[in-house]
């Protein structure tokens, strides 16, 4: 792998997908779990446990480093309204991560770690040309959180924890085409939108509760963050110049919340060699109300007496998002074959936030079914996990009526149907 | 490198077995042509059906025609070739057209003439068009057609003998006869004097759409009601019957289509509201303007109206009176002493119509025009009832689209035939605009994409809607389920 390869890797290793949980949230947060449905609230399994019940943490009996990287494969069929040929999506490999260190006092009372991980990604490009280009071509966004995490057990039954929650990077880049046509031939005019989200904090808790061998229980919560972008670039390509007075702005600002989650978790043992786990997470998606986009500043295009920040003759952009709050439901287990060898397999339903009718081409959301495997192969310190997850996307209608009648006529009308493949791999090493 | 290939080489294949296998594949949706039959499918129009876009008609227009586009779909589920009287390469541009060529400061679009490469085959005097000013004659096109739009054409036209051959030139003022049509000339064999409903009725379709009759109301409006004429109902529901009974006489199934309501087209709805706001602003209570006809009876002066500032319709709706898209220039000129611009061009164009003593100062002196005084503020230098259709002159125009859409309707009703209410969908459009993939489409002049520079024929995007709304109605009529067309994939207004 020369270096520039190593670059573009590098470029894709901080998105998620939008395909990999409802709405715009990534649970791919520990390689063990993902092999079993993404259950871990109810369980003490690995260091990932600070992403899943920082209560567990405590109670995780090894300590250690792991590192984890899942590429999400998202395949997608569109067909419009309209007619036309199948759309599908220009295909890209994104790859969210995790990485998470963990250490504990002597007497396995207390624990603490660091945990990077990306719990909120989207990244979708659709084909050149396609039915909803006024709404969206392309979406890419990412964020890298960042935890430090304490855990303390208060008896041997019941421990508890929190961590910090820090959105360390945060980053969107959203375009689309403009529905103005310029001189024959001309390309289509462009609008792009390309923005840091500024450092906000937030929190996670958890308690953990194992009344005996073979029964665990977890709660856990972690708080909203709203994504900020302050002074984001806007870049507009081919606007006919006749129309430059209305595309003069170059910066813009908006806010996307990235919802709060609960989560209950409960565990059994029924032996040494036998874990089985469900979770239930509930995301308060209803904060995501409206996308909104204030633009400012002045490009000139029009003449500089021309009126600062529009787009499209407007400087502000408004779209209904309306979500409503989501349970994800989630089943899973392992079984150690040999002493180096286990393996997993679980299953996960995830009720979609986005109402009918409010589907939007930048997520693309349904009800989606997952099915998961996963295996476990340990020698000595080392161990090495690999999942690998099939979530299926329920097809889903909406007609240009149904717009109209939500006020969501900004995006477009047709049959969405999607499919993710997600293999992941994670190395760890315990001390 | 080659062994890890090797060896990674299987994995690799099986995740890509994994991922074709995990590509959705969502079926196409099915087309059926129902109870109709679509191998011959013949369109009977104006303008609207031939493709005029930008006051003209040319190339891109034509392969953009409604019934181009119904053709395409038709392909689906049987339907045969559609052959158009394309305009040739070297000759796209046709008739010539305009095209935006910018905004003034004021944000009012400026316009420019399309000249080179047109189909203009010669020049022919006429009654109406003396040497001064002749009729212009196109590249004739004489082979087998589809698309019978003739621009300009009205449903009392169909049987008008000459009705293509330039031998028609219209008599004199005093014994007038018809005028041989530019398009219909241009389809129509040299020296025929075949009537448009016979060709019409030699056509033999299997499926057809018909939709004449706009211009029967359109010339006498968009001329503010002092030129052209309003056919009688009487008259236009004798053609319609006979044309209508012309296409299905060998049972052919079709779609008719009513007139829309011209008032609310852009041609009347984008200056008024501005002259308004520019009157309102400079506290004018009102203006002054000639209604109907001008006079021709010396010492009986062309009948004055005074419009109150407050009764222009105006972009919130309020308002009766409409000023029309080519008295632009005009309103601009208001209040001004001394200036006869307004009338001086009234008078160019009905000279051909005029006695040859009647010169522009007896012309004047019959208005009773004094362009001395303040042009459109009074008595004296009123606006030309060819810049305004007011309130009673848009009585007369609703008066008779409704009497023409009951005929049409009745019609079709009788055959059986699928209606595509125009009338209802432009109002529908008026009121609430059309939305297709995150675009609003409105009726708004040049921002509304539907309709083209001159107000009155529709974009690209415009014909992709009227296709669509005709499909739906064959759609229910004849239990077909053809696909509608992309209204994206065709384009509004060009801007530079």
């Amino acid at each position: 792998m020369n270096l520039k390869s190593l670059l573009l890797a590098g470029g894709a290793l901080l998105s998620g997908t939008a395909a990999s949980a409802g709405g715009y949230q990534v649970t791919l947060a520990g390689q063990k779990n993902n092999g079993m449905g993404g259950v871990g609230v109810g369980l003490s399994l690995d260091q990932a446990a600070m992403f899943y019940n920082p209560g567990a943490l405590a109670m995780v009996r090894d300590r250690g480093i792991q590192v984890g990287v899942n590429a999400t494969l998202a395949r997608q069929a569109f067909r419009s309204q309209y007619g036309g040929p199948q759309r599908e999506l220009q295909n890209h490999v994104v790859t969210p991560f995790n990485l998470y260190a963990g250490f504990g006092s002597e007497d396995n009372k207390f624990a603490a770690g660091i945990a990077v991980y990306t719990p909120f990604g989207n990244k979708v490009q659709y084909a050149d040309g396609w039915e909803g280009r006024y709404s969206l071509t392309e979406i890419d966004l990412k964020s890298i959180y960042v935890q430090p995490t304490v855990s303390y057990a208060l008896t041997d039954k019941l421990s508890v924890g929190a961590g910090l929650v820090i959105l360390a990077y945060g980053a969107v880049n959203l375009q689309r085409d403009i529905p103005v046509e310029g001189a024959a031939g001309a390309g289509a005019a462009h609008v792009e939108l390309d923005g840091k989200a500024t450092t906000k904090i937030g929190y996670n808790a958890g308690i953990y509760f194992k009344p005996t061998d073979k029964l665990s229980l977890g709660a856990s919560y972690r708080s909203k963050i709203d994504a900020q972008v302050e002074g984001g670039d806007v870049t507009f390509s081919n606007v006919p110049a006749s129309l430059g007075s209305r595309f003069t702005a170059t910066e813009f600002d908006a806010t996307l919340p990235l919802p709060a989650t609960t989560s209950i978790g409960v565990g059994f043992m029924p032996n040494e060699k036998l874990t089985i786990g469900f979770d239930a997470n509930y995301v308060e998606w209803s904060k995501y109300k409206i996308l909104r986009f204030d633009f400012r500043g002045n490009n000139g295009a029009g003449g500089l007496v021309s009126t600062s920040g529009q787009v499209g003759g407007s400087n502000v952009s408004t779209s209904r998002r309306e979500y409503k709050n989501a349970w994800t439901l989630r089943a899973g287990a392992q079984y150690q074959l040999t002493s180096g060898l286990t393996v997993r397999g679980g299953g996960s339903y995830d009720f979609s936030p986005v109402k009918d009718g409010f589907v939007t081409p930048e997520t693309p959301d349904a009800d989606r079914l997952g099915l998961t495997v996963g295996a476990s192969y340990k020698f000595g310190s080392f161990g090495i996990d690999v999942s690998g997850q099939f979530i299926d996307l329920k097809k889903r209608t909406q007609t240009e009526a149904d717009l109209v009648a939500n006020n969501t006529a900004d995006r477009v009308a047709g049959t969405y149907k999607t499919r993710v493949l997600i293999p992941g791999i994670g190395l760890n090493y315990t001390f | 490198m080659y062994t890890f290939f090797k060896r990674t080489a299987p994995a690799l294949a099986l995740l890509g077995l994994g991922l074709a296998g995990c590509q959705p594949e969502l079926d196409a949706p099915k087309a059926d042509r129902g109870s109709a039959d679509f191998s011959r499918y013949i369109a009977v129009g104006n303008s609207l059906t031939a493709g005029v876009s930008d006051g003209g008609l040319y190339l891109e227009g034509q392969l953009n025609s409604y019934p181009n586009l119904l053709a395409q779909q038709f392909k689906a589920v049987g339907g045969g070739d559609f052959a158009q009287p394309l305009f040739q390469s070297g000759q796209e541009n046709g008739s010539g057209y305009i095209r935006l060529a910018g905004f003034t400061s004021t944000g009012a679009p400026i316009t420019a003439s399309v000249t080179t490469n047109l189909a203009v085959r010669g020049r022919v005097e006429t009654r109406t068009n003396p040497a001064s000013n002749p009729q212009l004659i196109y590249t004739k096109y004489t082979e087998p057609i589809n698309n019978l739009g003739v621009p300009g054409i009205r449903m009392s036209d169909i049987e008008t003998r000459g009705f293509g051959n330039v031998a028609s030139t219209g008599g004199t003022l005093l014994a007038p006869t018809p005028i041989f049509n530019s398009y219909f000339e241009r389809i129509t064999p040299a020296g025929s004097d075949q009537t448009y409903l016979e060709r019409v009725a030699a056509s033999n379709p299997t499926f057809f759409t018909s939709w004449l009759g706009n211009n029967d109301v359109l010339g006498f409006a968009t001329a503010g009601a002092a030129a052209s004429f309003l056919t009688p109902v009487a008259d236009f529901t004798d053609k319609n019957n006979k044309l209508i009974n012309a296409l299905t006489a060998n049972g052919a199934k079709g779609l008719v289509a009513t007139i829309p309501d011209v008032t609310s087209i852009p041609f009347f709805t984008t200056v008024g509201p501005t002259f308004k706001a520019t009157l309102l602003a400079a506290n004018v209570p009102g203006i002054v303007v000639t209604t109907g006809a001008f006079s021709s009876t010396p010492g009986t002066p062309a009948t004055r109206k005074s419009i109150a500032t407050a009764d222009i319709k105006g972009a919130d709706g309020n308002g009766r009176q409409l000023f029309t898209l080519t008295s632009s220039p005009y309103v601009a000129l208001f209040g001004r002493p001394n200036n006869g611009k307004a009338w001086r061009d009234v008078y160019n164009q009905a000279r051909a119509s005029l006695p040859p003593v009647v010169s522009l100062g007896v012309f004047l002196a019959i208005q009773g025009v004094d362009t001395t005084k303040a042009f459109g503020a009074s008595v004296e230098n009123p606006f030309p009832s060819t810049l305004v259709l007011d309130d009673v002159e848009q009585v007369a125009v609703r008066t008779a689209t409704t009497a023409f859409n009951n005929a049409l309707t009745a019609k079709a009703n009788e055959k059986g035939l699928a209606i595509f209410d125009a009338n209802a969908s432009l109002s529908r459009i008026v009121t609430t605009g059309i939305v297709s993939d995150a675009v609003n489409n409105t009726a708004a002049f040049i921002s509304g994409n539907l309709f083209s520079l001159d107000g009155v024929h529709f974009t690209p995007r415009g014909y992709a809607i009227i296709a669509n709304e005709m499909i739906n109605a064959i759609n229910t009529k004849y239990g077909a389920s053809l696909q509608t067309v992309n209204p994206n994939n065709y384009r509004g207004v060009r801007f530079p």
